[in-house]
């Protein structure tokens, strides 16, 4: 156990807080903010992520034949680190960068990792994830998005729900049934779809936040070229849990906590400065003892997720151990999110442009976003079923 | 940077809990004195108390980072308290000790021949070692500390005093005259809690553990106090989750085991959640304390606070669980809660812990940096 960096890994920090000093606007995060409106925030992040990997920091842990960075688990948790310090933007085509590009590596074909992966790392195409339909949420394996195929082509009729970001993708993955007759886990394909494509329709779903982040996307009678297939016909199933294993994994998590973690501390400048009667709202000794709560369980986030990598340094393999970092962290920032709240006391209701909102109303909507994280990447219960049975041995 | 045990580190762990063993007997839901006192000969015999001692005077010359996993497994099996006392004591002799008091205590150390005991808490007190009462003056120590555990097997006190100066730690002959104890009524039947009286007790000059810098060794005496806390409550919860999934395979009802049910299923998921969590901190507050990283404070209460949440909800799962058995005198389990609760409130309690993480998060931030604080 050694928590000290080598002098490349300093190095490599140094680099990396140097280039995000010059890279982020002047008075960012102080007098400098995302745009309020959602399109324009997702244009932002875009941006925010095509000029990381124009300085070179996409991929930091990714070969460098595929446009990566070629650097270790480390330096990717000293890169989250980085980001955090800065109060960096997040970016969009996080579901490219965590899940299509990493399950590509694992089990996409030369053609298909030389194809994909460098639009991925340069967000050229963003990408989003067509897993869940109407009638398999949890139980994934019983999704009916039907894939035939024809000729050289794959036709592609049904319909995906809770499909962030269909709105700004180029591209989809998706599982898809390839073969009704066979038993449900059986009979799905992993297929890479193009946007683009004709038949494709989304439909925007509303949040509780009030956002329109995820949506409805329909295929009808797409045509999906036969070699857009990952892994064989009929075995999408196993591929489908390498990208959960990502989705779920501690690549993920350290990238979330970043945010959580730029929210904590924001959250305790804030506090330290709001007048609450005589003193300030920060010297409340009961809400210190909440704060120091989530700054325990924020700290933990990244403990896990530091702890997993070294785990995967050392030649063990990603398993159902991910669903431990997920169920973690999805409850954690709950708890974070209600704290937040709790210690804005009475101006806790103020949202959104209100002139008398804390921090712009930052905490509100986290707080309704915060609602969504023990529901996708497969929900708690889905989860404790997996701890409970995989990792701990548990009777089905 | 890695987050992973070396081999010796490893092994080191699963030799002590394989000692403690072939001891069942610590487990035993009335535990005996005398058991604790072979245990603690076995551990001698093995060398337990060799390791910290610097290879100068006779040990090994590790470091606390090195025992987490013998830590928790002192933990796990209800080690004698003495053992995990006399290597927080072997860590402040080795950082703050004289080089009197370093020859003419380590060498016994590593032969095994010490036990000690921590005096810190006193009556109508909290944590904060600047409320101690109990005054060093003119060479003589008076008065009154509680909650002393194993004091009585104990050779040498460590004990938390004021001198002219402020809080100081000093070493005591546990025979010396004028020390009196009284074998307290406790929650924890293997603690051995005393309360102990110092009656104008004479000192002889190389008493003070620290005098070139007596503030450093309070403050690192109540780290690595929480640190190995810490620790003992993780190996706790290690043991109670295992026992609680073991329970849950073989245990049936309605015709089926009971961990199928996802009632107890989804409770074990929670229980290793919080495990983890509690591993984490740990984890890295054993390496913060052995490098004297800038963050050992803060990491020290993180892993106090969160390793006895974890091991709390941990204990009261694993009865709940194992349902009316669970409650019963003769399966024990209560050892586990009652030694579990006990440590929370050492070093320390949750409450103290986590305001010194707000205070010292709040420093970090003010300052300007946001980063993890990392040893350069």
């Amino acid at each position: 156990m050694d928590f000290n960096y080598t002098p490349a890994e300093e190095q490599f920090r140094a680099e990396l807080r140097a280039w995000l000093a010059d890279a982020l606007p002047s008075g960012w995060g102080e007098t400098v903010f995302e745009p309020e409106q959602e399109d324009e925030r997702a244009m932002f992040r875009l941006a925010w992520e095509r000029k990381l990997h124009a300085g070179g920091w996409a991929g930091i842990n990714w070969p460098k034949d595929y446009g990566g960075r070629g650097a270790t688990l480390i330096e990717r948790a000293i890169f989250a680190e980085e980001l955090a310090r800065a109060r960096a933007p997040e970016g969009i085509n996080i579901i490219g960068h965590n899940l299509v590009g990493t399950t590509l590596l694992r089990h996409g074909t030369e053609a298909q990792k030389q194809r994909f992966l460098p639009k991925i790392l340069s967000s050229e195409e963003v990408w989003c994830q067509g897993f869940s339909e109407p009638n398999a949420g949890s139980d994934l394996a019983s999704v009916r998005t039907k894939a035939e195929l024809r000729g050289a082509k794959f036709i592609v009729n049904g319909q995906k729900i809770w499909t962030s970001f269909a709105q700004y993708s180029d591209w989809c993955f998706a599982l898809v049934r390839t073969d009704p007759d066979a038993s449900k886990h059986k009979g799905l394909s992993f297929l890479l779809i193009d946007m683009k494509s004709p038949g494709i329709s989304i439909r925007p779903l509303r949040q509780i936040s009030g956002e329109n982040e995820f949506n409805e996307t329909f295929f009808d009678d797409v045509e999906v070229p036969a070699e857009n297939i990952v892994g064989e016909i009929n075995g999408g199933w196993t591929i489908a849990m390498t990208t959960l294993a990502f989705e779920r994994g501690p690549e993920d998590a350290l990238a979330r906590q970043v945010r959580f973690k730029q929210e904590l501390d924001r959250l305790l400048v804030t506090l330290s400065m709001q007048k609450r009667g005589a003193g300030k709202a920060i010297d409340d000794p009961v809400l210190r003892q909440q704060l120091a709560k989530s700054i325990i369980e924020v700290e933990v986030m990244r403990l896990n997720a530091t702890r997993a990598f070294s785990k995967y340094m050392s030649g063990d393999d990603r398993g159902s151990d991910a669903s431990l970092i997920k169920l973690y962290w999805s409850h954690a920032a709950q708890r974070l999110y209600e704290t937040a709240l709790d210690a804005l006391g009475p101006i806790a209701p103020l949202a959104g442009n209100d002139p008398a909102a804390a921090a712009s109303g930052r905490f509100q909507l986290s707080w309704l976003q915060s609602k969504a994280f023990s529901i996708y990447s497969g929900s708690s219960e889905v989860q404790r079923n997996i701890i409970g049975e995989r990792v701990l041995g548990l009777p089905r | 940077m890695d987050f992973s045990f070396n081999a010796d580190q490893t092994a080191l762990g699963e030799t002590i809990a394989r000692l403690l063993a072939d001891h069942p007997a610590l487990l035993a839901p009335q535990p005996e004195p005398a058991q604790q006192s072979a245990a603690w000969d076995a551990l001698a015999e093995l060398g337990l108390f060799a390791l910290l001692v610097p290879e100068d005077f006779g040990g090994a010359g590790l470091s606390l980072v090195d025992v987490a996993l013998a830590v928790e497994a002192l933990g796990a099996g209800l080690a004698p308290p003495s053992a995990v006392a006399t290597l927080t004591a072997t860590d402040l002799l080795v950082r703050y000790g004289s080089p009197t008091q370093q020859s003419e205590l380590l060498p016994r150390i590593a032969g095994g021949e010490l036990k000690f005991a921590i005096a810190v808490l006193e009556p109508d007190q909290g944590y904060d070692p600047e409320d101690v009462a109990c005054s060093f003056a003119e060479g003589s120590l008076r008065g009154g500390k509680i909650l002393v555990e194993a004091a009585a097997a104990a050779d040498m006190l460590v004990v938390l005093a004021r001198d002219s100066t402020g809080p100081v730690l000093l070493l005591v002959d546990r025979e010396a005259p004028g020390v009196s104890l009284r074998g307290h009524d406790d929650l924890d039947l293997g603690s051995g809690f005393c309360a102990v009286t110092f009656d104008a007790v004479r000192l002889e000059g190389d008493a003070i553990l620290g005098t070139a810098a007596p503030a450093q060794a309070v403050s690192r005496l109540f780290d690595a106090g929480a640190t190995l806390s810490a620790g003992l409550l993780t190996g706790i919860a290690t043991r109670m989750l295992e026992t609680s999934v073991e329970y849950a395979k073989t245990r049936s009802q309605f015709g089926q085991p009971i961990g199928a049910f996802q009632a107890i299923k989804h409770r074990c998921a929670d229980m290793a959640i919080a495990l983890e969590a509690a591993r984490s901190t740990a984890y890295y507050a054993f390496w913060a304390i052995s490098e004297d990283a800038s963050d050992r404070t803060r990491s020290a209460s993180m892993a106090k606070s969160c390793c006895g949440e974890s091991a709390r909800m941990i204990c009261n799962e694993a009865i709940q669980i194992h349902g009316g058995m669970g409650f019963t005198w003769e399966l024990g389990l209560h050892r586990f809660l009652r030694r579990a609760r006990v440590l929370e409130y050492a070093f320390g309690d949750a409450a103290w812990h986590n305001e010194r993480v707000v205070a010292e998060t709040l420093a970090t931030l003010s300052e300007g940096g946001a980063e993890p604080a990392v040893a350069a």
